[in-house]
């Protein structure tokens, strides 16, 4: 995987100044865990915020021990308050 | 093509109470969360609702199959709107069918209920002051601290609804 693309929602977007980040991915990327540390390694102003987002990929909700999907593409969804 | 549960127009309730069938059931409930002018002392001019629309989807059907299924009643529909709403609009309706009112009432409760908690939607309020925020919500992840699935970890109550 040579990028990582992260959609950001809600908080984390109005945070980082943008809906996405892309950043490039290098080696040793494997879990999603890997990515998430490295967006907070990227932007310092998310970091903090990162611990009680949610990863998904596609409309499916993804583990931090899991692999890093296929295309790359990550969204991190903050606490949710719909209703 | 599936009912929509999502809607960036206004929600017309009279379509989802679906009064001309289900001569099975004695009982309707309906929800209707409209949006306030405050929140925690805080006048609130208007609101913007978002979502990850993929996954709010799947996350809202969902939530009217297990209810159907706990409940025992043949039907629930939820429709969430997105978008920017002023005062008094229509933020969510939830509709169920039942064969008597008990159940009706339970099965709404917590259909609405589930939605807030589980849902990826945000609401951004908007105040008197010109300065906007968005609510403290609902941690949707699931391994957390080794938490079991939708461990209910959110500070407060107050804060939402």
């Amino acid at each position: 995987m040579t990028a990582i693309t992260f959609e950001l929602y809600a908080n984390l977007a109005r945070l980082a100044g943008a809906r996405e980040v892309r950043l490039d991915a290098g080696t040793g990327i494997v879990t999603v865990a890997d990515a998430v540390a490295l967006l907070a390694r990227a932007k310092p102003e998310l970091a903090a915020s990162l611990d009680r987002c949610a990863c998904v990929a596609g409309d499916t909700i993804v583990r931090r021990a899991d692999a890093m999907p296929a295309d790359g593409r990550l969204a991190l969804l903050p606490p949710v308050a719909g209703g | 093509m599936a009912h929509p549960v999502l809607s960036h127009t206004p929600i017309a309730i009279e379509p989802l109470l679906e009064l001309d069938a289900h001569p099975d059931c004695g009982g309707l409930a309906l929800f209707v969360g409209t949006v306030r002018d405050h929140h925690e002392g805080r006048g609130v001019t208007h609101l913007a609702y978002t979502a990850h629309e993929p996954l709010a989807e799947k996350v809202i059907r969902e939530v009217e199959d297990a209810t159907r299924r706990r409940y025992n009643v043949p039907y629930v529909r939820i429709v969430h709107r997105l978008g920017d709403l002023a005062i008094g609009d229509t933020a969510i309706a939830c509709v169920v069918r039942a064969a008597h009112r008990a159940e009706a009432f339970e099965a709404c409760r917590h259909a609405v209920d589930a939605v807030k908690h589980t849902a990826p939607i945000w609401k951004e309020e908007f105040y008197a002051d010109g300065s906007s925020a968005f609510v403290e919500g609902c941690c949707i992840r699931d391994d957390l601290d080794g938490a079991t699935p939708h461990a209910h970890g959110h500070p407060s109550h107050a804060s939402h609804g």
